[in-house]
């Protein structure tokens, strides 16, 4: 997103499991919770699909913030995409953090089909500390 | 004949960068190579080989070719004419002197390479003569004279407490008259001192051998066994060919997304499988051994075979130094055909 | 040292006069000091040029993935980091343990040629040999002597496998493992990671924008062996051609995470690389992590276990906010 004449406006991307986050956003919209107009949904069948690579490739591609969000661990409608990814994203993110990106950019979360607030609040939350430290310029493609 | 001591080279340098962008070779994290100068930056004259060659700043790594974007008619801007910013290149070696007019062969032919023609044009190229070659160093093998770089806008002659300063070409004239006030008339004894250290850089080689005959040797080797062993370990990365001064293939890719795009030049290896790659999915190098052997065959025969004669090497020793699995020129030199010099 | 290379030369030739292999992967000298390229040997006679030295470092089992599979069994010496690379092909399916002879050569480690040419004068270096615990540079003009331990590969010493994890026959006695290998292992990784981060990116930036896409890290390594590279892949493009930052910072990333949990510490990629890059202090961090949220885990030491990534324990811990 471009920088405004009030200030910056974050693109934030999000990676929703189709069994369990994705219905959370479902939720909150139906339930009228508001949350900035920021975030891009992606839904995936599960958090488990999600490649590193999309990660990466997001940030290139504009993205400011990165969210994965999956089942509760324990309740992944495939038994244990959740387990995979939880294992796989602790790696990515203490490796972006190594390499000087901003802890705060990319996020995991576990949020239910039945946590439509928790799914707002979370984009909240995500929307407002990416804003604050500004555009991706790190991972950011030139052209 | 001017001269300066290394003691004011960094005056030089300074009033240098105010006339145009000046690199200079400069050490970082133990390697050297060509940075841009700025007042803290570590340059290292004593390196004899950078990492990357030169070629760099006439057939950059990356470049932008043309950009686009269709709305109602098609607006396409051609980024030939953005490149040749003003620059100077401190401290090139012979070796890599020649290779430019090496590459001016195939860039400025016909029809000239309109980018590369302008950086050619607006760089001023300052030669640093060698003065005691490496274990890896062959430009004798070429008729590469360490210690005078006939391509050069400028030499520069270590001569001790001293840098003496030549021009060889109109822009180098150019560029030493705007520096009157920073330089000193040479001396006889300095002209004595240059041609001391020039007799000098010849001596001191370890690497001895020829390419008599090499050429029309390999006329008849495009299906010798030969290259079925050699192939063998090559891993197929682009380290040589990245490394070479006078390597200079390219690819030309797009970045395009809905209705605009961008369209980049950039550096291609011909040792990788894709590079003959083609629609449809035939290779005609279908494996490593036909790569390997083009390599060689392009800079010890079809190369020299087109140009009169002139092989497509400098004997810079960076492919020796840097390759992974030690296949490099001087081995497929060595075992073709070319005997030692017995100098 | 000189025993070492007869060894191997008696080895090969009696294992392919025997008809036992087809073919033998070793090392032989070339024309510099420094060079001990691999060698394919293929003939008993062939057996003399195989020369075991303070440079024998390349690892040659990778080249088993593109040897003729119609062959009926290579011969291979390993050191303790080749070893572990077959392991590696073992666990990942490309490799069938009946294809290979191998032949066991504890290491106590290689030489570094910019060391030795930093402290002697390389041209006139004609031989450089370890006896016991000494360094032996011959000269043309006379012979010096120095602490081998001054002159390695930063890989080894770090290196707690010097000796062979599998083979069929061990060539000579097992050795030790170097002091202080443990606290030197994770020593730069912790030193980076102790940088503010915008020093730590300033530091990363720095380093691999002096990465000109070679490959030759991905191409060298053992745990890069996947048939077709997603870098390779032209639809969709993963990987830019352009050596842009952000490309290239995607490059690492991404092949660091490909091997995350099935790199074993080789080495070869730093070592290797043109630029100088410090490859291993990017792997040895994921290394690191996993070994301190799942592990400990040591990959290519048995091919039957399973790869960190490929498995999971419900009480996995995350290295992020689960709340």
């Amino acid at each position: 997103m471009s920088v405004t004449q009030e200030g910056f406006e974050p693109l934030i991307v999000a990676f929703c499991c189709n069994w369990c986050s994705y219905a959370g956003a479902d939720l909150a919209g139906t339930s009228r919770l508001s949350y900035p107009p920021n975030v891009r949904v992606i839904r995936v069948p599960c958090s488990g699909r999600v490649n590193p690579s999309f990660i990466v490739r997001a940030f290139q591609r504009g993205a400011d913030g990165v969210l994965v969000a999956g089942c509760h661990p324990g309740d992944c409608h495939y038994h244990s995409g959740n387990y995979h990814a939880r294992r796989r994203f602790t790696v990515l993110k203490q490796l972006l953090e190594y390499l000087g990106i901003e802890p705060e950019r990319f996020q995991v979360r576990w949020i239910s089909g039945s946590e439509g607030a928790k799914f707002a609040s979370v984009m909240d939350d995500l929307t407002e500390n990416v804003r604050k430290l500004g555009p991706n310029r790190k991972l950011r493609d030139a052209r | 004949m001017k001269k300066i001591a290394k003691a004011k080279l960094q005056d030089l340098w300074r009033h240098l960068s105010e006339e145009a962008a000046l690199y200079l070779p400069a050490g970082s994290d133990g390697v050297v190579d060509f940075a841009r100068w700025q007042e803290d930056l570590a340059v290292d004259l004593g390196e004899l080989n950078v990492c990357v060659p030169p070629k760099k700043f006439f057939y950059p790594q990356t470049e932008t070719v043309l950009k686009y974007e269709i709305g109602d008619d098609l607006q396409l801007v051609d980024f030939s004419g953005h490149a040749g910013e003003r620059a100077i290149l401190f401290g090139v070696r012979p070796c890599d002197v020649a290779s430019f007019s090496m590459m001016d062969k195939v860039y400025l032919g016909d029809p000239a390479d309109e980018a590369y023609r302008r950086r050619r044009e607006n760089t001023c190229v300052i030669a640093l003569g060698c003065q005691e070659p490496e274990e890896t160093c062959f430009c004798l093998t070429f008729d590469i004279d360490p210690g005078k770089a006939p391509g050069a806008d400028i030499l520069a002659t270590d001569t001790g407490e001293e840098v003496v300063l030549v021009a060889q070409s109109p822009k180098g004239e150019e560029l030493l008259a705007t520096l009157n006030g920073l330089l000193l008339e040479a001396t006889s004894g300095d002209e004595i001192k240059v041609k001391d250290a020039q007799e000098q850089a010849k001596e001191g080689y370890v690497t001895h051998v020829s390419v008599r005959g090499l050429m029309e040797k390999l006329d008849g080797m495009f299906t010798d066994a030969y290259w079925n062993r050699l192939y063998r370990r090559c891993i197929a990365c682009g380290t040589c060919t990245y490394l070479c001064p006078t390597c200079h293939c390219f690819d030309l890719q797009e970045y395009a997304t809905g209705n605009c795009g961008e369209r980049i030049r950039c550096w291609d290896t011909c040792m990788a499988a894709d590079f003959t790659q083609m629609a449809g999915g035939h290779n005609p190098r279908p494996t490593q051994k036909e790569r390997v052997r083009q390599r060689f065959m392009h800079k010890l025969n079809y190369f020299p075979r087109q140009h009169g004669g002139e092989y497509a090497c400098v004997g810079c020793g960076r492919c020796v130094r840097k390759c992974p699995v030690n296949l490099d020129i001087l081995e497929v030199i060595r075992e073709v055909g070319g005997a030692a010099d017995g100098q | 040292m000189r025993a070492a290379s007869e060894k191997m030369r008696q080895v090969a030739a009696e294992a392919l006069a025997e008809q036992q292999v087809t073919a033998v992967l070793g090392w032989r000298k070339k024309d510099f000091w420094w060079q001990s390229p691999v060698a394919f040997v293929e003939t008993a006679a062939a057996a003399e040029q195989l020369t075991f030295d303070p440079f024998s470092v390349y690892n040659p089992v990778k080249y088993l993935l593109e040897e003729d599979s119609a062959r009926a069994k290579i011969g291979v010496f390993v050191k303790g980091c080749d070893s572990r690379a077959v392991n590696r092909l073992l666990q990942d399916k490309r490799l069938e343990r009946e294809r290979v002879l191998l032949f066991g050569l504890p290491c106590s480690g290689k030489a570094d040629p910019a060391k030795i040419r930093a402290a002697f004068p390389a041209k006139k270096i004609q031989e450089v040999v370890f006896e016991g615990e000494e360094l032996v540079v011959l000269l043309t003009d006379g012979e010096e002597r120095a602490p081998a331990s001054d002159f390695l590969l930063e890989k080894c010493l770090t290196c707690r496998h010097p000796n062979p994890v599998v083979y069929d026959q061990l060539l000579w006695e097992q050795v030790p493992v170097r002091a202080g290998v443990d606290e030197r292992r994770f020593a730069r990784v912790k030193k980076v990671g102790q940088k503010e981060p915008e020093e730590r990116y300033a530091y990363w930036a720095n380093q691999l924008g002096r990465c000109i896409r070679c490959f030759a890290c991905r191409n060298v390594c053992p745990a890069c062996n996947c048939r077709s590279c997603v870098f390779d892949q032209a639809e969709p493009r993963w990987l830019g051609k352009a050596n842009d930052m952000a490309d290239t910072l995607n490059y690492h990333i991404i092949r660091a995470f490909h091997v995350a949990g099935r790199c074993f510490e080789c080495g070869e990629c730093e070592r290797i690389c043109p630029s100088g890059i410090p490859l291993q202090e990017i792997n040895r961090r994921l290394i690191m992590d996993i070994d301190k949220y799942f592990g400990p885990y040591e990959a290519g030491l048995d091919p039957g276990d399973s790869p960190p990534l490929g498995t999971y324990r419900g009480e996995d811990p995350a290295g992020f906010d689960e709340s």
